[in-house]
């Protein structure tokens, strides 16, 4: 194993050996930096900053003397701030074009935990892991912490200074060369904001780079319906759902509302209920084409292909639906004839209830082409909505390509770049951070002095959402407020701020632009109401806008479809297509510098740390490779190193790549961690490439994964059935196992009074999308512990998501089973601690006493579900001080050598407890919700009092597909399962 | 009037005599305490610095875990508990050949034990000593290590007392005080003679206090082999519980490949089994260093392989027994646990069991096998490791691969674990070390008490003809 390669990240623990290292020890020993002037050189500015980093975690390490910190009384106390209560406050996180609501817990001003927003439309109370791993994005101690110029340390006056002195000319001729990149972006005032620019100058550009989007979604929408809508799924509606390369459950945008929706329309209350079928075409295995009914593996070249295939079967069926006839090379026997029978059958069956979704990485053909089917299956406005793009900068991958091109001409002579990092995002061949040096003032906001910010001339440290004043459309239109949650810890600036400052070098703060922006919308009468409402409720009710009316312009399509032509080499060995994929942890690399969401171990692959390239099981015995290889891809010149992951269910001759790695001099965690797809990323071919070449490079490349064994071996832990089976077999889940009676030697503890928690998770509708992983993380204080420990079986995680493989090693079923303590009633774990460090609570609780655990291991060995974490080392210890802030109060904070373990959020039902006491009343149902469960967008996890027989958790323990894991063993677990339930087409099941 | 007494009734088998060499009170003297006496030979003080640096190490790498952690081991979610359980297990049963040969054969007046079982018992203490370490430092938070004894506190918070852990601390504490006082009185009588012949000031002090005013009256020997006595009863239990409890560790569990009801039996079997195998690695060598090759004869070492070997058949009945059990149980999960021993990831190191302590040791059958020194010398050590490996097998593969197949994962040692196995025979060695220079290594008083001279009836020149 090559060493240097294996990079083993030690997260904060590597402070310690920062710490040790000689420059570390001369900056300290040093009371002014010996030679200033090295500041200048921007790698020593690099070093400085990582030393300024490093101090911040020096206060504990100075041991003999004490730390000096003042502290400060609450001499007048703020108003609505009382010791140990949480405030909540609505806020809004916006991404591109889209904007999740969301409810920040704030602790004395301090925020420490996301929820999703009940009444915003694109979250409904729930959250995505990247959502919830933003809080410790905000307290991320890599972030750029001051304003440079040319590498020396600076400051905004300056810079607006700065600025000032380049506006005057681009006033006098138009804007001409002045250039401003930014994300794409769906916000009132923003939008003002830019409108106000063009008009002042008309000649300068204002276009936004995303490298991910849903610009083909856009494109081809706009081609069909001829105004820029995007669509907006009613997944609930559908009874018939077909996925073509879409994974609508998790990387795809609004995953958490489709998820949401997808459970709805799966859930079984009875064997009676009716489910929906999802139907899944897809060359890697997503999250979503694990819940498929009928998941289908297409190199990624041929699934514009089948739709062409489907829609042919569905025109022969007798849908009116206009395709271009030139596209004659393609008939349905290509494809698996049932297969596409069976969809084309039901979807025809459920008009009006059916619906046809593509992913973004599909040509605007494919996303034409399906907005024409729905509507002729009368999809739209049931199952489907198109709303309207108002306020919006809509990406566009050709207008930045242009872009460069100009920059390289030396056309411009300004440019401003907010919160984009093209320098490592962009396409390879455009070769934009050389063309940046073509240009003369460059500035960059961004979060991190990233790739792009430690290249341009300025860099201005960007707020955070959670610290800046913003606003937002969500994907339905509605207007939500960005609220800060506390001021800028480390003095960055917000898109409003930094675009007043381009336009009018004004230095105005992000509340002045907001604000003043919403007083000229709204009258001046109920403006202050408004206002008020606006920013408690997150959002302002009804603005949501109007579906938009479609009217397909067949011509359109059928246009479209003329320029599609398949190209008709076959994949071999020889010829292997790469494709490029949507991290589901670090989104486009953005995220890279997050610990929380890079330990997150990939749904499907179960990898953590890094990406790799995945590649199925057939083509890597012909090309003879093994996991870990680490393999050199080229293709046209372009060319990486990347290692290899067999998973099984890739299509053959297909290879997957995710985006977001290998990123330099961003911070201690995203730094070397995987391998940048970008370098491999042509313009000409965003999604995927054909005539990929792989070399052996004969490294190995240690990868950490938390799951080593795919396979149940028929043992009956995540139970499932047919839909056939199950309403022939209602109770086959509980009845899967024969078993003696469960008798006890003992008299049993009864359980029978007060309150009895319990807890349900429907594998029916879990995702595996790895939400509830996170949420865990952010509100159980759990700690992350470097890709070396994960490893090695390390990870800290308190809920796991097993994810099993079943049927056909090539192609088979996946079923993922979330587990976390299941709180036996008789604990095994309890019977063998030697210090009765864990034990069991009247609630029926099993609970972990943090300063008695001694750390014999004895329980986790005893653990059948083997759920414990154990802290090998101190992995808190040497948090930065910003990184503390992130913690929860309520929770404590483990040491060395102590067991820890899920705990049903105890800290919440005892605020609950304490909160029903005071008013004298009983905990209502659904008062306590546990933080995986608060934020699962499946709605897959119930929890509640089993004692009331009325709470929802009693009701679903009723269902016949309930189940205890192992209940065998008569541990008597306070957490079940229910079973998962397909329900294929009764055509083509097996 | 006098009879003339004749010693063996016709047709009794003749008795191969226990001691060799014609022997004399005064030469079995002058034989065992001359080597407490003498100059300290170089090769002595090469071994000990040997294995007293290798100690050194041990305390070093204790050092070292406790300032950064477990962590610093191989161990990980499955498996919890990795070499250092292992070494506990083994050496606690390293430490019951000891005290089955000074009690149990003394109960069943084994005259053969004398020879060997001073030799034994002190074996016994030090294993004991070094099994010892590693519960106290395979745990978490050892500053917090003390919550384990019930000792009274503020909080009136007592141990678990269901947890075989606990039970772990009361059997080998009370096996480690009790094999050390019988250990103790049996060396008193001798521990006299050293001080009677004691040239030095500094050692005739020493070893009048270790003594205790021992005179060899007839009154004493008259308590002494009272107390003797019962120490022998209450050490006998003991070598029966100690390692049935400690395998309640493992046998109260949920875990398949633990859970099973054979395992005390097994394990106080494997334990004797891989005790004697040590005596006898101990013996081999000091019998050659000491020239010992009289008082500790080839009849003794048979006599020892002869229970190896019977040892060694249990052991292997009782591997024989859990996979019959977890075949007729139709437990699947007990089934899975077995087959994986043998054929799964750590097959390599089942196999290693398997030769050691079954294929190996049924080279006993020979009788001349039974009685050559360098094959038995071989077959001792297989044993060890046999046993070693034994302990291995149980503990981690059970861990590694339990019942969601989700959280299996192969576990490998750092150079930690291997480091602190190491020196824990370094401690061992270097106590061992310090015993046979400083203290008779065979007790005198119990092998005179076996030379025909002791016979009451013995009469001088009738000795091998009578």
């Amino acid at each position: 194993m090559n060493n240097k390669l294996m990079n083993g990240k030690a997260y904060w623990r590597s402070l310690d050996q920062l710490a040790e290292t000689e420059e570390f020890k001369q900056f300290l020993y040093r009371e002014f930096p010996e030679n200033a002037s090295e500041l200048n050189n921007p790698l020593s500015r690099r070093k400085f900053l990582t030393l300024m980093g490093a101090s911040i975690g020096l206060a504990g390490l100075a041991g003999c003397r004490r730390p000096v910190e003042k502290i400060i009384p609450y001499v007048v106390a703020p108003e609505n701030i009382i010791p140990g209560i949480p405030n909540y406050y609505a806020t809004t996180m916006p991404f591109g074009l889209n904007s999740y609501g969301l409810v920040a817990e704030s602790h004395e001003g301090r925020p420490t935990k996301l929820e999703g927003n009940e009444k915003h439309p694109s979250t409904r109370g729930k959250a995505s892991a990247m959502i919830q791993a933003q809080i410790l994005g905000l307290y991320d101690p890599d972030r750029g912490q001051m304003v440079t110029h040319d590498g020396k340390t600076s400051n905004w006056t300056e810079f607006v200074t700065a600025w000032r002195s380049q506006l005057s000319g681009f006033e006098q001729n138009g804007g001409e060369g002045l250039m401003v990149i930014s994300e794409s972006f769906a916000s009132p005032s923003l939008a003002a904001l830019r409108s106000e620019f063009l008009k002042k100058f008309p000649k300068a550009e204002w276009l936004a780079f995303e490298p991910v989007s849903d610009e083909n979604i856009l494109n081809g929408l706009k081609k069909v319906f001829g105004s820029d809508v995007r669509p907006l799924y009613e997944m609930e509606k559908a009874k018939v759902i077909f996925a073509l390369d879409s994974d609508f459950a998790l990387t795809e945008t609004e995953s958490i509302i489709a998820t949401r929706g997808f459970a709805a329309g799966r859930r079984m209350n009875s064997e009676q209920d009716e489910m929906n079928r999802l139907y899944v075409v897809e060359n890697t295995y997503t999250t979503t084409g694990t819940l498929a009914d009928h998941r289908l593996r297409l190199p990624f070249k041929r699934i514009p292909a089948f739709l062409v295939a489907l829609t042919k079967k569905l025109q022969a069926k007798g849908l009116q639906v206009s395709l271009n006839s030139a596209i004659d090379g393609i008939n349905s026997s290509a494809f698996d004839e049932k297969w596409l029978e069976a969809l084309a059958g039901d979807l025809l069956k459920n008009r009006g209830a059916s619906l046809l979704l593509a992913g973004h990485r599909q040509e605007p053909f494919v996303h034409a082409l399906t907005a024409a089917i729905n509507t002729a299956l009368g999809n739209d406005g049931k199952t489907v909505h198109y709303k309207p793009l108002s306020d919006a900068l809509l990406p566009d991958m050709a207008a930045f390509s242009s872009a460069v091109r100009q920059m390289q001409e030396r056309k411009v002579k300004a440019l401003a770049l907010l919160g984009v990092n093209p320098v490592y995002a962009a396409p390879a061949d455009l070769n934009f951070g050389e063309a940046l040096k073509s240009v003369e003032f460059t500035v960059q906001l961004g979060l991190y002095p990233d790739e792009t910010g430690s290249v341009t001339r300025w860099y201005v440290p960007q707020a955070h959402f959670l610290e800046s004043w913003a606003d937002a459309r969500s994907a339905d239109g509605t207007v939500s407020f960005v609220q800060p949650m506390i001021e800028p810890l480390l003095g960055g600036k917000s898109n409003l701020e930094m675009a007043q400052a381009l336009i009018s070098g004004e230095d105005k703060t992000g509340y002045e632009i907001l604000r003043g922006y919403w007083q000229s919308k709204w009258s001046a009468l109920t403006f202050e109401s408004e206002w008020r409402r606006g920013l408690h409720d997150g959002l302002v009710s009804g603005s949501a806008l109007p579906d938009y009316e479609v009217k397909v312009q067949s011509e359109a399509v059928a246009e479209l479809g003329g320029s599609f032509k398949p190209k008709a080499s076959e994949l071999s060995k020889t010829n292997l297509e790469l494709v490029f994929q949507v991290d589901p942890a670090v989104f486009d690399g953005r995220f890279g510098n997050n610990g929380w969401l890079q330990e997150m171990p990939d749904p499907v692959t179960k990898i953590a740390w890094d990406n790799v390239l995945i590649i199925s099981p057939r083509t890597a015995g012909e090309l003879n490779l093994a996991n870990e290889e680490l393999v050199r891809l080229s293709v046209s010149g372009l060319d990486m190193v990347a290692p290899v992951w067999v998973v099984p269910g890739q299509a053959d001759y297909s290879l997957t790549l995710a985006l977001g790695y290998g990123r330099r001099g961003v911070g201690r965690i995203a730094d070397g961690v995987g391998f940048d797809a970008y370098r491999l990323r042509r313009s000409d071919a965003l999604w995927s490439t054909e005539g990929v070449t792989l070399a052996r490079t004969g490294e190995t490349y240690k990868l950490a994964s938390t799951q080593d064994h795919g396979s149940m071996e028929g043992r009956p832990l995540a139970r499932e059935a047919g839909l056939e089976h199950y309403r022939e077999h209602p109770h086959f889940a509980p009845e899967m196992v024969e078993h003696p009676p469960l008798k006890n030697l003992w008299k049993e503890h009864t359980y029978d009074e007060g309150y009895q928690w319990g807890m349900t998770i429907d594998l029916n509708s879990c995702t595996g999308c790895n939400a509830c992983l996170v949420a865990c993380q952010s509100e159980n204080n759990i700690s992350i512990v470097g890709k070396e420990q994960v490893s090695r079986g390390r990870e800290m995680h308190w809920i796991r998501l097993d994810r099993y493989f079943s049927g056909d090693p090539d192609d088979p079923e996946v079923i993922f089973q979330p587990v976390a303590c299941q709180q036996c009633e008789n604990a095994p774990c309890e019977q063998v601690c030697p210090v009765a460090a864990t034990v069991h609570d009247a609630e029926g609780l099993n609970v972990m006493a943090y300063n008695r655990c001694i750390g014999t291991r004895y329980c986790s060995n005893n653990c059948p579900y083997k759920v414990r974490r154990f802290n090998f080392f101190n992995n808190t210890k040497d948090y930065p001080e910003l990184i503390k802030m992130a913690q929860n109060p309520d929770v404590t904070v483990r040491a060395r050598g102590v067991m820890e373990k899920c705990t049903y959020c105890t800290q919440r039902i005892n605020e609950a407890r304490i909160r029903s006491q005071n008013e004298n009343r009983q905990i209502y149902d659904g008062e306590v919700v546990a933080a995986c469960q608060q934020t699962c967008p499946a709605e897959a996890i119930v929890f509640g009092n089993l004692l009331d027989p009325e709470s929802a958790v009693s009701k679903a323990k009723r269902n016949n597909r309930n189940y205890s894991m192992l209940g065998e063993l008569n541990l008597r677990t306070r957490t079940t399962f229910m079973a998962r339930i397909r329900n294929p087409h009764p055509d083509l099941a097996a | 009037m006098s009879v003339t007494l004749t010693k063996s009734k016709p047709g009794a088998l003749e008795e191969v005599p226990l001691i060799k060499g014609n022997q004399t009170f005064r030469s079995i003297t002058e034989k065992i305490s001359e080597i407490t006496e003498r100059k300290t030979a170089l090769t002595w003080v090469l071994l000990f610095s040997l294995a007293a640096s290798v100690a050194l190490l041990f305390f070093a790498q204790i050092g070292y875990l406790f300032w950064e952690g477990i962590g610093i081991w191989g161990l990980q979610n499955p498996v919890g508990w990795g070499w250092a359980i292992v070494n506990f297990v083994f050496w606690v049963g390293i430490g019951h050949a000891g005290t089955l040969i000074s009690a149990v054969l003394f109960l069943f007046r084994q005259k053969w034990r004398t020879s060997i079982n001073r030799f034994a018992e002190a074996m016994t203490i030090f294993a004991v000593i070094v099994a010892l370490v590693f519960p106290g430092i395979h745990v978490g938070r050892v500053w917090v290590a003390y919550f384990m004894f019930p000792l009274p506190n503020q909080m009136q918070m007592w141990p678990n007392f269901r947890s075989p852990l606990l039970w772990d601390i009361f059997a080998v504490g009370t096996y480690f005080t009790v094999s050390l006082m019988f250990w103790y009185t049996g060396l008193i009588p001798d521990l006299a003679t050293l001080r009677d012949r004691a040239k030095t000031r500094l050692r005739k002090i020493t070893m009048g206090i270790l003594a205790l005013g021992w005179r060899g009256g007839n009154k004493q020997w008259k308590h002494y082999e009272m107390a003797y006595l019962l120490l022998a009863g209450l050490s006998t239990p003991l070598v029966l519980s100690v390692h049935s409890v400690v395998s309640t560790d493992f046998a109260t569990s949920i875990i398949p490949g633990w859970h099973t009801t054979i395992f005390p039996p097994y394990f106080v079997a494997g334990a004797i089994f891989s005790g004697f195998a040590m005596v006898l690695t101990l013996a081999i060598i000091a019998r050659k260093a000491y020239g010992l090759e009289n008082i500790i004869t080839i009849q003794h070492f048979e006599k020892m392989n002869k229970i190896i070997m019977v040892t060694g058949m249990m052991v292997g009945y009782a591997y024989g027994m859990e996979f019959f059990i977890a075949w007729y149980s139709g437990n699947e999960y007990e089934k899975f646990a077995f087959i994986n021993r043998a054929f799964g990831p750590y097959a390599w190191a089942y196999w290693i069991m398997i030769t050691c302590n079954v294929l190996i040791p049924q080279l006993y059958w020979s009788k001349k096998m039974r009685t050559s020194v360098p094959v038995m010398f071989t077959i001792s050590i297989f044993v060890n490791i046999g046993m070693w490996f034994e302990r291995f097998v149980i503990t981690v593969t059970s861990l590694a691969n339990d019942y969601l197949p989700s959280s299996w994962d192969y576990y490998s040692p750092t150079i930690f674990d291997i480091g602190l196995l190491i020196g824990s025979f370094g401690l061992f060695f270097s106590l061992f070390l310090l015993f046979i220079r400083f203290l008779p290594m065979i007790s005198m008083a119990e092998v005179k008490g076996v030379l025909p001279q002791a016979d009451p009836h013995h009469y001088e020149g009738e000795a091998h003809h009578g």
